[in-house]
């Protein structure tokens, strides 16, 4: 008895000396992954790692395929969630409150402005990366069959994305976010302008509606506050990463990345010769693939043309992410988030502004509230939303600017989109509207003919026209989307540097009155 | 694929590379980190840590004193830095009060220009230190301050009376005092308008001076006389340890602003309320025609000598203030701040002019006139006229003194003239009281050189000619200032019942026959080349006209 209980100490003890190596090992239990077997197995059996395939194509990891940009726009969310969290630590969700510790925040708490910048810059890559993405996977008709539904998960992304950059904008109680959340409250109000236009707003107040859905009361304040704030750190980034995993997944059960059809011929042999990173000794043939729809692998071309995806993707995505971030610092040393008077109800900022995003938007709003509120945004998402089930076709998928038209189709659309947005904005500047020509036109005309809707027709028309004249579904759509696009581009940028006190026409700042 | 790797390999340097930097600069390239960690106090080096002053009932968390150590409580800096330097003796302690309550400026920055409220979006940066004073405004109201001259008047009083020599005063004076143990040094006299003093100090230094039989006392004290006791009690209640602030006020109760604007509990409505113009936010005020700096002193100083070109529309007349003048009334204006702070904190003077009326300048007539009256019927009463307002007339005249009764001007000034710049002084808020609307018509007579009111035998409606003939000579004459149904233009509206109430006929008929000096109203018994002169008769059916315009022209039997 003596004795075993001596050697059962003794083996304790031996367990003890060991138990960090099987920690270790009933961490990872494939061993050291040196072989692209063992990396595989690493890659398949950890929780994390395993919503990659085990193998990459080739062409997913070319720079031009993807530009990173789905990447970039995770990683700016992982940038924004760690940032936000550390914000959460000191931040109080309460009016004037906030606004203090927004001070503390910036003046005391050891590197909080650099981490205040740095989230608010994430969010705008994000919005940026996330806007980019969905164009490149239009661009690449990367939507198309048996992607349909993925494009919807990344459309909800998009609205998620947009929604969480709106809410945080609230947050630091300042007079910018004040006011900005303000219109983006009229914003919501305004199916109000039909229903007041045909008297029934009284029995149907439906804008009236979302405004309070919206801000918890008539006006910005407490409960708009805690509403966005909750909003903020926790509904919409639980709804944010629930979709990011499903997307993640139908990338996966999608057969990864669209590629074009003759991409083994695009790729050739040179970009195999690159390769071994690693030592690549695979112990056996295996075929992971064999659960994928998809071709079978060409012989003696290896699987699919595909690599391991440790590390080649690996390296791909922590690229990606410590570029983003890196891009995130930089931008966050050199300019600072804004952060203005204590929001003020009682002294408007004029203008009022709308977060960048949506002064495209707000753009159309200053025309006619229902047509930039309701009437403009919800043709654009039904018409996103729309796109992979009107286009069936099959030329180009996977290829930029494949199928009919091709990179000439996208230059004049460019022309168009920017011609008549152009136009359009410097005419009504000029010249003014409606309202200006006929101050007694009622408003229901306004509110169907105003420059938004007429350039909505105008790209409407043209596209109408391109899809005659390529017998193409693809090709109008391509010229509908690059037009919206250039519509969003020259909106947003008017409205965000070329609108002043009044929502009137200055070339600079400088020209404002009173400066 | 090797770019990839080195993506990752040069972003990754990058971004330590980064967050080195920001982990530097937080740590050591901080302004405060480097002043604290030169400062010394006695006993070695100080901790480098953030410093603040906290008084939760201000609501003020101040955190100035991380760099200007010197006047962080309880602790002294014997290095020669210029953070170092102490706080100036002052009324309040500032480790208590903390240090934006007074100064302005953003208490939770720690960095310069932040903390010193000179950046784009902070609405209170720090008063100039020339300014410094003004901030006794957000809490205390200098009450009843006489005008300027009188206020000088008292001040030098209290100088060639020598008081000086017993008393402290502002950290003047005192020096009479021969060696601690003789006494003779009189109480510091530095804070008498907030803590009262003895209503019979005279008495007591008679008293005193009489029973002591010491020879400094004898050789120090004489005998005052009444009025220059009693302008000695005007400047003992005023002394709260700032002076300019009076001074500043008594120059605004001197050039008649009260005529228009109101601050606190008194004023005119014709111009913007004042009350609070010390808050503006220097970053939301035009200064498109301002030269110099961007700060809310320039500008209100660049505004009382431009006001139209300052602010669009203006009706503030260019009041030709001198330089001095300026200065006093800008730093005034930077005085007229309010802060929320709990009644605890409300000093006794805000209590009396917020609850109980109290005015803010004195009651004394000449101090009414000037604050109220002589901006527009200027400083001797002779009338106004500034360019784009209607003329101000004039009401020191001889012919308007002998036309009009007391009880008319006193009516007047009383209920005013409805639709004119001449407002109901007696029928408002804290308005003049009866007794001093007859000190001030009585002030107004001295004015015009003691010219008595002429009786007028007739009763106060007598005019009974053609009313229809008036009209006639009505709409030839008058019409084209007083307006076609005499509602007014750039003369007064004469369909007016409180002026009809006020005024007799023979007032009526003599201003028409003689005119009004200092207006553009002539006398039309004159011959004149543009038109011909009128008659008595005619002046009477014109009287007879002006009665029947006025709805409610009332008869007071008369």
């Amino acid at each position: 008895m003596d004795k075993s209980g001596r050697s059962a100490l003794r083996e304790i003890w031996g367990n003890l000396l060991a138990a960090p190596g099987r920690v270790y090992k009933t961490a990872f239990r494939s061993g050291r992954p040196t072989t692209d077997r063992t990396r595989s197995s690493f890659v398949f059996g950890n929780l994390f790692l395993h919503l990659h395939s085990v193998r990459t194509h080739i062409w997913s990891l070319k720079w031009s395929t993807t530009m990173g940009l789905g990447l970039i726009s995770t990683a700016a969310f992982l940038i924004t969630l760690v940032t936000g969290i550390l914000l959460m630590f000191y931040y109080k969700p309460y009016p004037d409150v906030a606004y203090q510790s927004m001070k503390d925040i910036h003046f005391v708490v050891p590197t909080g402005r650099f981490i205040r910048n740095i989230h608010r810059w994430a969010a705008n890559v994000m919005v940026v990366a996330v806007i980019l993405h969905m164009a490149r996977t239009f661009f690449t008709a990367s939507y198309r069959k048996p992607r349909e539904f993925n494009w919807l998960i990344g459309w909800g992304l998009l609205v998620t994305t947009l929604a969480l950059s709106f809410t945080g904008y609230l947050l630091p109680w300042d007079q910018l976010a004040y006011w900005a959340i303000t219109i983006g409250a009229n914003i919501a109000q305004s199916p109000r302008e039909i229903t007041d236009a045909l008297g029934i707003t009284a029995y149907f107040d439906v804008g009236g509606l979302q405004r309070v859905i919206l801000l918890g009361s008539d006006e910005v304040g407490a409960e708009a506050l805690i509403r966005f704030y909750l909003l903020h750190v926790m509904i919409l980034p639980l709804v944010l990463v629930s979709l990011m995993a499903v997307h993640f997944w139908r990338i996966r059960k999608d057969g990864g990345i669209a590629r074009p059809e003759n991409v083994d011929e695009l790729i050739g042999d040179k970009e195999r010769t690159s390769y071994p990173v690693f030592t690549d000794q695979p112990e056996k043939t295996y075929h992971l693939a064999a659960i994928v729809k998809g071709k079978t692998p060409a012989v003696g071309n290896g699987p699919e043309n595909s690599l391991p995806s440790m590390p080649h993707l690996f390296y791909a995505e922590l690229g990606v992410l410590m570029f983003t971030t890196l891009i995130c610092l930089a931008l966050a040393l050199i300019s600072d988030a804004p952060l203005k008077e204590i929001a003020n109800p009682l002294v408007p900022e004029n203008p009022a502004k709308a977060p960048w995003y949506f002064l495209g938007l707000q753009e159309i709003v200053s025309f006619s509230a229902f047509t930039g509120g309701i009437g403009i945004p919800a043709l654009v998402w039904l018409g996103l939303g729309l796109i992979p089930f009107l286009d069936r076709e099959k030329e180009g998928t996977g290829k930029w600017l494949g199928g009919p038209g091709g990179w000439s189709l996208f230059a004049w659309s460019l022309l168009v989109g920017f011609g008549a947005s152009i136009g359009i904005e410097a005419f009504a500047i000029y010249f003014g509207w409606l309202r200006e020509w006929f101050p007694d036109v009622p408003q229901l005309a306004i509110t169907f003919i105003n420059p938004g809707t007429v350039l909505t027709a105008i790209y409407a028309a043209y596209s109408i026209y391109i899809v005659r004249r390529y017998d193409s579904t693809r090709a109008g759509a391509v010229g509908l989307f690059t037009c919206f696009l250039c519509g969003f581009i020259v909106l947003t940028v008017v409205g965000t540097y070329f609108r002043g006190p009044n929502w009137e026409f200055y070339w600079t700042p400088s020209d404002w009155p009173g400066h | 694929m090797k770019k990839n790797k080195y993506l990752l390999l040069l972003s990754s340097v990058g971004v330590f590379a980064l967050l080195v930097y920001a982990a530097v600069s937080e740590n050591f390239l901080k302004e405060w980190h480097t002043i604290q960690s030169q400062a010394r106090t006695t006993e070695g080096p100080i901790d480098v840590r953030l410093r603040q002053i906290v008084n939760p009932s201000l609501g003020t968390t101040d955190r100035c004193v991380t760099c200007h150590l010197g006047m962080s409580p309880g602790e002294t800096i014997v290095s020669d830095l210029r953070a170092a330097s102490a706080h100036p003796p002052v009324v309040h302690s500032p480790a208590e009060m903390g240090c934006t309550t007074c100064h302005g400026g953003q208490g939770l920055a720690t960095e310069r220009l932040d903390a010193h409220g000179d950046v784009e979006f902070w609405p209170e940066p720090m008063l100039p230190a020339r300014f410094a004073y003004a901030s006794c405004g957000t809490c205390h109201v200098p009450l009843e301050v006489p005008n300027s001259e009188r206020f000088e008047l008292a001040g030098r009083t209290f100088e060639r009376l020598d008081c000086y020599s017993c008393h402290r005063l502002d950290g003047r004076g005192g020096t009479l005092r021969t060696s601690p143990s003789t006494g003779m040094e009189g109480p510091d006299l530095s804070q008498t308008g907030i803590r009262g003093f003895d209503s019979g100090w005279y008495q007591g230094h008679i008293a005193k001076s009489e029973e002591s039989g010491s020879e400094l006392w004898a050789k120090s004290f004489r005998e005052i006389s009444e009025p220059d006791q009693e302008l000695l009690n005007t400047f003992l209640s005023l002394q709260m340890g700032a002076p300019r602030l009076i001074e500043a006020k008594a120059t605004y109760n001197s050039v008649g602003c009260a005529g228009c604007h109101v601050t606190g509990n008194f004023g005119g409505e014709i111009g913007v309320d004042l009350s609070r113009v010390g808050e503006k936010d220097p970053n939301r005020l035009n200064y498109s025609a301002i030269e110099g700096d961007h700060s809310l002193s320039n500008w209100v100083a660049q505004h009382f000598r431009l006001p139209l070109s300052t602010v669009e529309g203006s009706q503030m007349p260019d009041l030709a203030l001198s330089d001095d003048q300026i200065d006093l009334l800008t730093f005034y204006m930077l005085s007229l701040r309010r802060r929320s702070v709990p009644d605890i904190w409300l000093p006794k003077d805000r209590v009396r002019s917020m609850r109980f009326g109290v005015r803010e300048f004195s009651s004394d007539p000449e101090t009414i006139y000037k604050a109220v009256c002589s901006a527009c019927h200027g400083a001797n009463g002779g009338g106004m006229r500034y360019p784009g307002l209607a003329p101000y007339p004039s009401i020191t005249s001889r012919e308007f003194l002998e036309l009009a009764s007391d009880e008319f001007i006193a009516a007047t000034i009383t209920k005013g003239r409805p639709g004119r710049a001449m407002l109901a002084w007696g029928e408002r808020e804290n308005g003049l009281t009866a007794e001093e609307v007859g000190a001030l018509v009585a002030y107004i007579r001295a004015l015009g050189n003691g010219v008595d009111f002429i009786p007028d035998a007739r009763p106060r409606h007598w005019a009974a000619r053609d009313p229809r003939n008036g009209e006639t000579i009505y709409r030839a004459n008058c019409a084209g200032c007083h307006g076609a149904l005499g509602e007014g233009g750039e003369g007064p509206a004469l369909k007016n019942a409180a002026f009809m109430d006020a005024a007799t006929d023979t007032f009526l008929f003599e201003t028409i026959a003689q005119g009004r000096s200092g207006t553009i109203m002539e006398g039309f018994k004159t011959p004149s080349p543009v038109r011909q002169a009128l008659t008595d008769s005619e002046i009477e059916s014109l009287v007879t006209y002006l009665r029947s315009l006025s709805a409610s022209g009332k008869d007071f039997g008369k």
